[in-house]
């Protein structure tokens, strides 16, 4: 089949898979910050066995294969009496994996304040949540805009897990294996998935990118 | 609340060690309200370290640490209650890099003391005003020279209306000609009693301002005395050579 006639036939189912790429980005990477900062609080906070906690959790997400962890929660959590829709199984391993790097992302963030920011807010008599709030996370975010804008894209792209499980609406991978069971589309109809993922890494890369110059710190 | 014979700042025997370094040796000192005192002392004597005790940055190892005859809480909510009360000015400005020059000085009596907005931002023009650099307030402290950025920061602890104001070597990382303006910010602050310790370089400061001078040399207090007497006579053979050694520049 030629692109166009391909288009013609599954545009509409293109868009849609689209669409839902695009909502599992967006609702896993909003889970991945969300987690990610409350890990990173925890492992800056100053109760020892709970800093050791939030750095297990890393290394467990950020080390575990994104299809190993999909396996698991699709076959293993049955078990445990817990039947989830497969949307929310992939969502889980969507959000834990990202959240793990986007941890580490706030960690170097964090790093590039100068120790005396911390001792003038603590002399100031701010307590820990406050300083964390008003210092020590906007800062750690302003400076790894770039990197979490990385994170979004691969978080994207890890969203493909979404074709691993039969769920519908189908996302951007998975609409190239229906395509190809039903037709012939050949390297074309995946040609097609991989354009519109590109173009969407592309748009949010210059975002990324805009914010950045906007927030950036002067030092 | 309290009597005004109390002073503000009280150090009772402290002694601290950096591992096997005794940097401090039964320290026992006090600063009472509407008084200036100055630390000097060559490199090393532990006057930074002194300083930040006061308000337990650094921890001690024995002793006792008053403010306004009540020991200072070893940590939590009742330290931070009692850090708000003191006031500290670093050498290297520290401001906060991501606010402007407003939001620096807005920050603590917003988040802290939960000031409205509208009064804190008031509040904080007027001391912008005070020490300076009210025409810098919407700039971030990257863009100011370092003693625009100092004058900001003294601004910055002033707005937690502290008891005191304890300052690390202030003007140390200044250019020459921009000492002279933070310097006079505070001496206007001691003219208008407010209760200072100051670790300084700055002898002819120390001369116009303290009431007290202290000297440290290798962790102790080895002189104590008015500036006229200290600068004048001074009684150790330490005093005499640390003298004689910051005069030959
Ligand atoms: N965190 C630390 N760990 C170990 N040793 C330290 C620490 N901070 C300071 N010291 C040591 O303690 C001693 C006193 O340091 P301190 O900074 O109080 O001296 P200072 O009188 O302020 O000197 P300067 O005039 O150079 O600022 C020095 O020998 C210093 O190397
Ligand atoms: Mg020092």
């Amino acid at each position: 089949m030629s692109i166009s006639a391909l288009l013609d036939k599954y545009g509409s189912l293109y868009l849609q898979a689209m669409l839902t790429t695009w909502r599992l980005t967006v609702i896993s990477f909003a889970g991945a910050m969300a987690i990610g900062l409350i890990i990173t609080v925890i492992r800056v906070c100053p109760i020892k066995p709970l800093r050791y906690l939030g750095d297990f959790y890393v290394q467990i997400f950020r080390n575990i294969p994104g299809a190993a962890m999909l396996i698991l929660l699709v076959y293993a959590l049955p078990y445990l009496k817990l039947n989830f829709p497969y949307e929310t199984c992939v969502l889980i391993a969507t959000i834990m994996i990202p959240s793990a790097f986007c941890s580490e992302h706030l960690m170097s963030g964090m790093n590039t304040i100068a120790p005396g920011q911390i001792e003038a807010a603590r002399a100031l008599g701010f307590s820990f949540f406050q300083m964390i709030r008003r210092i020590v996370i906007p800062q750690a975010l302003r400076s790894a805009v770039l990197p979490l804008t990385n994170l979004l894209v691969a978080t994207m792209l890890t969203t493909s897990l979404a074709s691993q499980v039969p769920m519908r609406p189908r996302d951007l991978t998975g609409i190239v294996s229906y395509i190809n069971t039903r037709d012939v589309g050949g390297v074309l109809a995946f040609a097609i998935s991989a354009a519109l993922y590109c173009l969407t890494a592309l748009l949010l890369g210059q975002l990324g990118g805009w914010i950045d110059r906007k927030v950036r710190i002067l030092r | 609340m309290t009597e005004s014979n109390v002073p503000v700042i009280e150090l009772r025997h402290v002694d601290k060690h950096f591992g096997t370094l005794h940097v401090l040796k039964d320290i026992s000192l006090s600063v009472n309200r509407g008084e200036v005192v100055v630390i000097i002392g060559p490199s090393g004597s532990g006057k930074s370290t002194l300083c930040r005790t006061v308000n337990r940055l650094e921890t001690i190892d024995s002793g006792e640490i008053l403010i306004e005859g009540v020991p200072i809480p070893p940590e939590g909510k009742k330290l931070a209650a009692m850090r708000r009360q003191i006031g500290m000015v670093f050498q290297s400005f520290n401001l906060f890099a991501h606010m402007t020059i407003l939001e620096n000085v807005v920050a603590a009596p917003r988040s802290i003391l939960k000031q409205n907005k509208k009064d804190a931002r008031a509040e904080a023009l007027r001391l912008l005003e005070r020490v300076g650099v009210a025409d810098q307030k919407d700039k971030v402290p990257a863009q100011l020279s370092g003693g625009q950025q100092q004058r900001a920061a003294i601004a910055r602890a002033l707005a937690m209306h502290p008891k005191a104001m304890l300052f690390d070597e202030p003007t140390s990382a200044l250019d020459p000609e921009m000492i002279g303006e933070v310097l006079s910010v505070m001496t206007e602050l001691a003219g208008e009693g407010m209760t200072m310790l100051i670790v300084t370089h700055e002898m002819n400061f120390a001369r116009r301002v303290a009431d007290r001078v202290i000297f440290m040399d290798g962790g102790a207090i080895v002189e104590e005395n008015t500036p006229e007497e200290f600068f004048a006579h001074p009684q150790s053979q330490r005093a005499k050579d640390f003298l004689s050694s910051i005069s030959e520049h």
